[in-house]
């Protein structure tokens, strides 16, 4: 065997014969969807690569059930196109969907800023298919709502990282799309950040995302006030969307923020950029980090992670989701040599303030030598084994995973 | 020897070794198993651990237990062992508001949680029929669902953390936000066998806006049936779609008099729960719906007491079927929506065969069917029978393409149902997390798993 190998296999059995043989040999192999999260795990460059594009086939879909089932390759755009045809939906969030593949969403266990609406992505399997490390088909779930029969395996593979063996089908629970929806973007005054943020936590209807955003205006519209902005998703029925603009706005008022645009054209599109930005890099100069906890602290939270990158001397962008809690900091430098050099002493700083910040997006090969995942949880032991159960051979994206797994 | 140790790590308090109290811990509420060795009531989550520690020192096997009010034989012991009653670790530890999260005691009583937040505008959305006793333990070892999990999700989509004591008495703990693989998800519907949870951190939900509860009445499930797939067709998800037959309705009437209309084949009991503003609309394409599909009568109530008296029939549908039996056994199996139909004549076929009289209520717009089968246990032709369908019940929901437990779990009365819908690799796989958790198989053996099932040797 010679160089690195790129397999991209067009069958469920030429894929577990890959795996089997991988297995066998004990030559590891990276796992790649459409490489569209690449930031969340270190660089490999020495195992061959197994991409799962080739199987990208809606295998069932229900409209009456609300279900659906679809090979992992499928790009999540694909996938949503089927839907929309029937009226359905499934908020999964996750950036550049036109080549984020529907496995490498489940695999990377994104979370996105709708969830605390319409649940975790993981919520949504019903049942998968995947293929071990040895090559060995295995079903778990089904393809009904409702199924506690053994363990919910799906749970384990979902935010694996292909550690544990590669996904290859998901049955999904699918949702009824909006009627209508609406974005708001409102600049932020001074002294008014923490005041609209705790306004729309409490505030009766809820928006479908709330996020507060300082810089990103390459990717996302809208002009930072002195406190940055807010992008505000509502969707529900017409009649819903007409009232939740009127509370939206006598909140933004009471909270001291003047003016909030209302943003009716190409709703899902700007949505989209918005989502895109949470892991967009720019060039190989850029690192983003994610740290998740207390929603009503992303502003104070967010306010450290940008002094962590003004103290390295790196630009500091920051996202706030408003409803989950998480807070995203995009740190950038002037150019690509600087950067590599500062990024290490930046990445110290970040864990000695956020121990749990994880990268989420960064194109240099620097990255190689960052902590991607932040302190493992104190469950790094039990992890350890069950990878050992699933991949004795360690040959699944070895080493790329929490602790080194 | 065993009941010493005990007794000296916890206080004879909370040990219990008599024959006449170790017999009651070896029923559910519908299967029988071994008496236990012992019987112990922690109080704190380093009892626990320490009960764990003398239970495999004397080699004996663990059983965690909330309420008992399972149907699957999942808290029961199988082969002896000391059976661990979460009745004295039942407190809110803490509420986090600003997080909308509920730390809580494996023992509390699940309606109890929903009592203690509502002053705050929340409530704990899985709702079991059994949550005026069922424990929030419990209903974490089954993933138990119940009428509103249609839209609110069943009970994993509202664990966000757990402590756990694992089966070398060692305490951990999970975070559903934690970097790395979901233990969370894998221990949430894992029957306790791959750990004791000790507390909980639950996600509490909003109290909506309004409520509105909608009875339809068809004259046969076949039309009742078709509406519910209508319902879901139009784009529109319910907080509740639950579903009941003659048998049920005259049962329930007899009982509650709760204002079911006797006459009809089934009736559909319809709750939306949301925004104010959508509510006149939403009442108004469900009720054209129903019209389409041939509903005989059409009530929506107009009070909150209207809205219980309608939902009292329902959760105490089985209750009430001891007026016209003296027992009954409920099947538990998930379908796709669009083959109840098919599925409830399937029942109806196989109880007739069998001369069992059935009785169906269940959560129609998930598909999940809890068909009651009636009979009495002390005529053993009958027993044969009710065992009987059962099974050709489940084998009825596999052939649709659906699952044998809804949301009951499996424990000891299902296992062997599990190779109808898993192959010997889907099995084998499963296993492999079992020998991660539990290597010598002493946390609730002989629950899940049908027998011979073991983890593949590792190549």
């Amino acid at each position: 065997m010679s160089g690195r190998q790129r397999i991209v296999p067009t069958s469920v059995e030429e894929l577990a014969s890959v795996l089997a043989t991988h297995h066998r040999d004990r030559r590891p192999l990276a796992v790649e969807g459409g490489n569209t999260l690449r930031g969340m795990l270190p660089p490999d460059h020495e195992s061959d690569t197994l991409v799962t594009t080739a199987l990208a086939g809606v295998l069932a879909f229900a409209p009456d059930d609300l279900a659906v089932a679809a090979q992992a390759g499928i790009s999540l755009r694909a996938l949503g196109a089927t839907l929309a045809q029937r009226g359905q939906f499934i908020p999964f969030d996750a950036p550049q969907r036109a080549d984020a593949t529907l496995g490498g969403t489940l695999a990377a266990g994104w979370n996105g800023p709708r969830r605390h609406r319409y649940g975790r992505p993981r919520d949504f399997v019903m049942g998968t298919t995947i293929v071990l490390a040895d090559g060995t088909v295995a079903a778990a779930g089904g393809m009904v709502p409702k199924n506690v029969s053994g363990y919910d395996m799906s749970k384990l593979y979902v935010g694996s990282c292909g550690t544990l063996g590669v996904l290859v089908r998901a049955n999904l629970k699918t949702l009824p799309l909006a009627q209508r929806s609406r974005a708001f973007i409102a600049p932020l005054p001074e002294y008014t950040r923490e005041r609209a943020i705790a306004r729309l936590r409490e505030s009766p209807v809820e928006p479908a995302a709330a996020l507060w955003i300082e810089g990103f205006h390459k990717e996302i519209e809208g002009t930072d006030g002195p406190e940055g902005r807010l992008f505000l998703l509502i969707e529900g029925s017409d009649s819903f969307v007409e009232r939740a603009s009127r509370d939206v706005r006598t909140e933004m008022g009471k909270a001291g923020v003047p003016e909030t645009y209302v943003v009716d054209g190409a709703v899902t599109e700007r949505f989209e950029r918005v989502i895109d930005a949470l892991a967009a890099t720019i060039g190989e100069r850029s690192v983003t980090y994610r740290v998740s906890g207390d929603p009503a602290a992303i502003g104070t939270r967010a306010s450290r992670m940008l002094d962590v990158a003004a103290r390295c001397e790196m630009r500091g962008e920051a996202i706030g989701d408003v409803m989950n809690g998480d807070v995203y900091v995009r740190c950038t430098d002037a150019d690509t040599r600087s950067f590599a050099a500062k990024a290490p002493m930046l990445d110290d700083a970040m864990h000695d303030d956020e121990p749990a910040a994880r990268i989420v997006a960064c194109d240099h090969p620097v990255r190689a030598k960052l902590n991607v995942w932040g302190q493992p949880p104190g469950t790094l032991d039990l992890m350890r084994r069950v990878k050992a159960h699933f991949d004795p051979a360690g040959i699944l994206n070895p080493h790329r995973y929490v602790g080194a797994i | 020897m065993l009941h010493q140790q005990l007794v000296e790590a916890l206080g004879a308090e909370a040990v219990k070794t008599a024959p006449e109290d170790l017999s009651v811990y070896a029923f559910d509420a519908y299967s029988s198993g071994t008496l236990p060795s012992a019987v112990v009531l922690p109080e704190t989550t380093r009892d626990v651990a320490r009960i764990v520690r003398i239970a495999r020192a004397c080699e004996e096997p663990l059983i965690a237990r909330g309420a008992g009010t399972g149907l699957c034989g999942g808290a029961i012991p199988a082969r002896g062992g000391v059976v661990v009653s979460f009745a004295r670790m039942h407190r809110v530890l803490d509420l986090d508001l600003s997080r909308r999260r509920a730390h809580v005691q494996p023992g509390l009583v699940n309606l109890d949680l929903s009592k203690a937040v509502s002053m705050h505008g929340l409530f704990y959305a899985p709702d079991p029929a059994s949550q005026k006793t069922s424990t929030i333990g419990g209903n974490i070892a089954t993933n138990a669902g119940g009428p509103h999990c249609l839209s609110y999700g069943t009970t994993v989509n509202h664990v966000c953390a757990l402590e756990v004591v694992d089966a070398s008495g060692e305490v951990f703990r999970t975070d559903v936000d934690d970097a790395g693989y979901d233990l969370t998800g894998v221990l949430v519907g894992s029957e306790g066998t791959l750990g004791i949870v000790t507390s909980a951190w639950v996600r509490l939900t909003r109290l909506p806006e309004s409520v509105r509860v909608w009875l339809a009445a068809f004259g046969d499930i076949d039309s009742a049936s078709a509406a519910v797939s209508a319902i879901i067709a139009a784009g529109i998800v319910p907080t509740a779609l639950e579903m009941m037959d003659r048998v049920i309705v005259t049962a329930v009437e007899a009982a509650f008099c709760a204002g079911y209309p006797t006459d009809a084949g089934a009736v559909l009991l319809i709750e939306h729960a949301g925004y104010e503003d959508d509510m006149n609309t939403l009442e108004a394409a469900v009720a054209q719906i129903a019209r389409e599909h041939g509903a005989l009568s059409w009530r929506a109530a107009r009070s909150a007491s209207e809205r219980d008296a309608l939902w009292a029939g329902r959760k105490g549908a089985a209750g009430a079927t001891g007026r016209i039996s003296p027992n009954y056994y409920t099947q538990d199996v998930c379908v796709p929506r669009s083959a109840l139909p098919a599925a409830l004549r399937a029942v109806g076929d196989a109880a007739a065969r069998h001369h069992l009289t059935v009785g169906n209520v269940f959560h129609a717009g998930d598909g999940n069917l809890h068909p009651l089968l009636m009979y009495d246990r002390r005529d053993p032709k009958q027993v044969a029978a009710v065992i009987e369908t059962g099974n050709e019940i489940l084998q009825t929901a596999v052939d649709l393409g659906g699952t044998v437990s809804g949301e009951h779990g499996i424990g000891y009365e299902k296992r062997e149902a599990m190779t109808r819908v898993y192959s010997t690799d889907d099995l084998a796989t499963m296993a492999r997390v079992r020998e991660v958790f539990d290597p010598a198989r002493m946390l609730n053996p002989e629950k899940i798993f049908p027998s011979g099932v073991r983890c593949p040797e590792l190549r």
